[in-house]
């Protein structure tokens, strides 16, 4: 028979892919029930993994997080827990089917790496390892969901710039969305937030039944996207401090300086440099909006070097491969 | 004249450059850069090594700007003390600077976040219902008459504003705990044989190695044996200034503080002693002496060298090379000989068997001593840098997560009731206030009719 942790880590896999098409389907239909279907899975599949770790934890006493295939599992875990709370908040629900569908492709490579449980070496025989790994591997997952987020920017901004040329202003007046552009928010209804029509161009377009613009302009505005690109860094970031913080303070302990130019470290110090570089950025009018999602997806390729490269490509030289 | 308004402008536009948040950004992105090239490239290796790596002339120009060391480098400290020069400017002249700004008339229309609630109450009573509206909601509330109108400003979180002061002030703070170290601090490695006592360097510690253990098992994983290592420990006798000597374990994680120094478990070997032969006859000298791992006999009268290079735990009796398995079962050592410093050879010697080296000499390890490898270091600006963690750490959240608000509130009489008109700007624009002003928007005219 299986043994309960891989049961655990089938349901959660495969909860995880049905809800990911589930919610990739109701981004571009926006049928009420595959949001009620889709989030539910997410969330099952999302406990599942977690009792995953918690029993192979039981079965071994040895914490999962201290190869890649324990951290693959957490960092797939944490990317959708901290999807899920955003979702939550900010009605995120839309962009959840690609933020899982990523996840998985994760999680199913981690189990690629299972080697079988192996006792920790002395270095990683601390407690830091406990509070270190799971608080920079939600780091990275808060970067992943920026990632997506700014993703959807861009693909809203550029297809509103293809459509723009193509729209005369008489149409976007027509459809009276000439007046709604950039001029100003008035709360006279004072009703709810209101999707503000920042892209014109997609609002006629998808009048005139254009899929892919019906598809985009129920997507938050340009800007609110913005602000939630930012809410989301403004998580990863302190959550990355705080990992190479705890880091400096284990390293402290095993190896006797707090910072080695270890290039784990040192990788990570580079993506901290490029967030601290983000919101420095974000804080001038000219640079929010495309060239701060430009940012935010840069992060992506940067953030899987730091967390994968590192370890794969050039850990031989590392600590964090791991050898005393 | 000329020449003193000259340098004004010139202290004008370098205070201006520096103070630039674009500015500092150059100079991250440069950090950035320089920081992952590191880990890209091996650091502090051999030249050859970079040459067995790269194409030849990205070998020489890795060298040649100092990218095998690019922590140390001039160019690193410089773009760190650009960066902290241009926090000092920026910080001093914009940041501190930027208090709550003056209450002044704004045109609310023009203001992208705005709002009109039209309300039958007289403009006493709205003016009071709407301070308590935003009192209760914990904003800061300010009247002034401006031109001849009442203006209501209710601010919020203003002493967030301090929070980028705080993140740039923690980031200086680590700077001068890391200073501390390079001017006051020390670090170092030593390897003592069992049974051995050193005096460390730069303080009055002696330190003996009582004895060296370690835990090391095989385990069975998918992809074979695995021996991993469990536990290190040395068992050791300090002496520290007080000249009183004590019993003492360092494991790794588990370092021990000798008068401000600790002493952390790095590594481990086994010390071999040699007999040196020639003819037949014993060397003293060379016989004498126990060697580590990388140490080098050079054999009297010739160009000769020899090299202890690994010792082999345990030798496979099947192929008669080293196994995997690191614990000394049946060990032997790999010597790697030299004639005018270039390689002749390497072989595997087993213990008491002998090895000839040509000219009449041979070598036998006889007999091997664990030692252990200890790291020490005295760094007293480790609780600064985590003093400035924490600091940095509070401005990033205070930053982020605390957002300085401020809304204008103008209250006309209208007809027979008045008109509420209000807008609000941040410290981040607008975008980041629409949910929020959209919902005081909202609950403002519930608050007023139910006063
Ligand atoms: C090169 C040196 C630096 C300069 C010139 C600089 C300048 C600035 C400026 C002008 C702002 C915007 C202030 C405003 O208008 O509200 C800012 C924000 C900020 N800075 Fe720096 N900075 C530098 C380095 C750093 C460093 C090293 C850190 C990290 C500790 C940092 C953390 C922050 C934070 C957290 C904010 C607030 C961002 C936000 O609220 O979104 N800065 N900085």
């Amino acid at each position: 028979m299986m043994p309960l942790d891989q049961v655990l880590m089938a349901i959660a896999l495969s909860t995880y892919i049905v809800g990911a098409i589930v919610l990739i389907m109701y981004f571009f239909s926006r049928a009420e029930w595959q949001r009620n279907l889709g989030v539910p899975l997410v969330i099952a599949g999302c406990v599942a993994q977690f009792a995953q770790l918690a029993t192979r934890y039981e079965l071994t006493h040895i914490w999962p997080l201290l190869n890649l295939y324990g951290s693959l599992s957490l960092f797939s875990a944490m990317s959708v827990l901290i999807f899920i709370i955003f979702a939550f908040r900010y009605r995120l629900w839309f962009a959840g089917g690609f933020v899982v569908a990523i996840a998985s492709v994760f999680l199913a490579y981690g189990l690629t790496w299972n080697e079988g449980t192996l006792p920790a070496v002395p270095s990683l025989q601390s407690y830091w390892a406990k509070i270190h790994v799971p608080i920079v591997v939600s780091s990275y997952a808060a970067f992943l969901v920026a990632a997506v987020i700014s993703a959807l920017y861009l693909l809203k901004h550029y297809f509103n710039r293809s459509l723009v040329a193509r729209t005369t202003t008489a149409a976007l007046a027509a459809a009276g969305a000439a007046d709604v552009s950039m001029s100003g928010m008035q709360f006279e209804s004072a009703s709810a937030v209101r999707i503000r029509r920042d892209t014109p161009a997609i609002e006629v377009a998808a009048t005139e039944g254009n899929v892919v613009a019906r598809w985009l302009s129920t997507l938050p505005s340009l800007a609110q996207l913005d602000v939630l690109i930012y809410r989301v860094v403004a998580v990863g970031l302190p959550l990355l401090t705080i990992g190479i913080i705890t880091g400096a303070w284990w390293a402290k302990e095993a190896w006797g300086a707090y910072w080695q130019w270890d290039p784990k470290e040192t990788a990570a110090l580079a993506l901290w440099i490029f967030y601290a570089i983000y919101m420095h950025l974000h804080t001038r009018n000219a640079w929010r909006g495309v060239r701060s999602a430009w940012l935010g997806v840069w992060g992506l390729p940067l953030m899987l070097f730091v967390y994968l490269g590192v370890n794969i490509v050039i850990g031989n030289g590392s600590m964090h491969s791991y050898k005393l | 004249m000329a020449a003193r308004v000259g340098l004004d402008d010139l202290f004008g536009d370098f205070v201006r450059t520096w103070s630039n948040v674009l500015f500092a950004v150059s100079l991250f992105v440069v950090w950035g850069i320089l920081t992952l090239l590191g880990v890209i490239i091996d650091q502090n290796r051999d030249s050859s090594i970079y040459f067995a790596t790269y194409a030849a002339p990205v070998a020489r120009l890795i060298l040649r700007l100092g990218l095998d060391n690019v922590y140390h480098s001039a160019a690193y400290i410089g773009i760190i003390g650009l960066i902290l020069s241009s926090l000092a400017v920026c910080t001093l002249r914009r940041v501190i600077p930027a208090r709550l700004p003056p209450l002044r008339p704004v045109k609310i229309d023009r203001l992208p976040l705005h709002s009109r609630i039209d309300t039958p109450l007289d403009p006493a009573t709205t003016r009071s219902r709407v301070e308590n509206f935003f009192r209760r909601r914990g904003w800061q509330i300010r009247k002034r008459e401006l031109g001849g109108t009442e203006w209501t400003f209710a601010d919020r979180h203003d002493w967030a504003r301090r929070g980028v002061l705080i993140a740039h002030l923690g980031f200086v703070i680590i700077a001068t705990g890391t200073t501390i170290y390079w001017a006051l601090g020390f670090s170092g490695e030593t390897a003592i044989l069992s049974g051995q006592t050193v005096s460390i360097p730069r303080t009055s510690t002696k330190l003996t190695l009582l004895d060296f253990a370690y835990r090391i098992e095989p385990i069975a994983t998918k992809g074979g044996i695995v021996y991993q290592p469990i536990d290190y420990v040395s068992h050791v006798t300090v002496t520290g200034r007080d000249g009183r000597a004590r019993r003492a374990t360092i494991r790794v994680n588990h370092p021990i503080n000798v008068d401000g120094t600790l002493y952390y478990q790095a590594a481990y070997g086994f010390g071999v002693r040699f007999g040196v032969l020639h003819y037949g006859k014993p060397v003293r000298d060379l016989s004498e002496q126990t060697l580590k791992e990388g140490d080098v006999l050079t054999l009297p009268q010739t160009t000769r060298e020899v090299q202890y290079s690994q010792f082999a735990g345990t030798i496979d009796r099947q192929t008669g090379m080293p196994s995997a398995d690191p614990r000394p079962n049946d060990p032997g050592v790999i010597l790697n000989i030299f004639d005018d410093g270039q390689p002749v050879g390497t072989t595997l010697a087993r213990f008491g068997h002998a090895v000839d080296l040509g000219g009449g000499f041979a070598i036998v390890p006889q007999r091997y001593t664990m030692y252990s490898g200890l790291q020490y270091r005295h760094d007293p600006g480790i609780p600064l840098v985590g003093i400035g963690a924490l600091v940095l750490l509070a401005g990033l959240c205070i930053s982020f997560y605390l957002l300085p608000a401020r809304v204008h509130v103008r209250i006309d009489l209208q007809g027979a009731g008045s008109s509420v008109a209000m807008a609000a700007t941040t410290v981040k624009g607008y975008d980041i206030f629409e949910s929020q002003f959209a919902e005081l928007a909202t609950a403002l005219p519930r608050a007023l009719k139910a006063g």
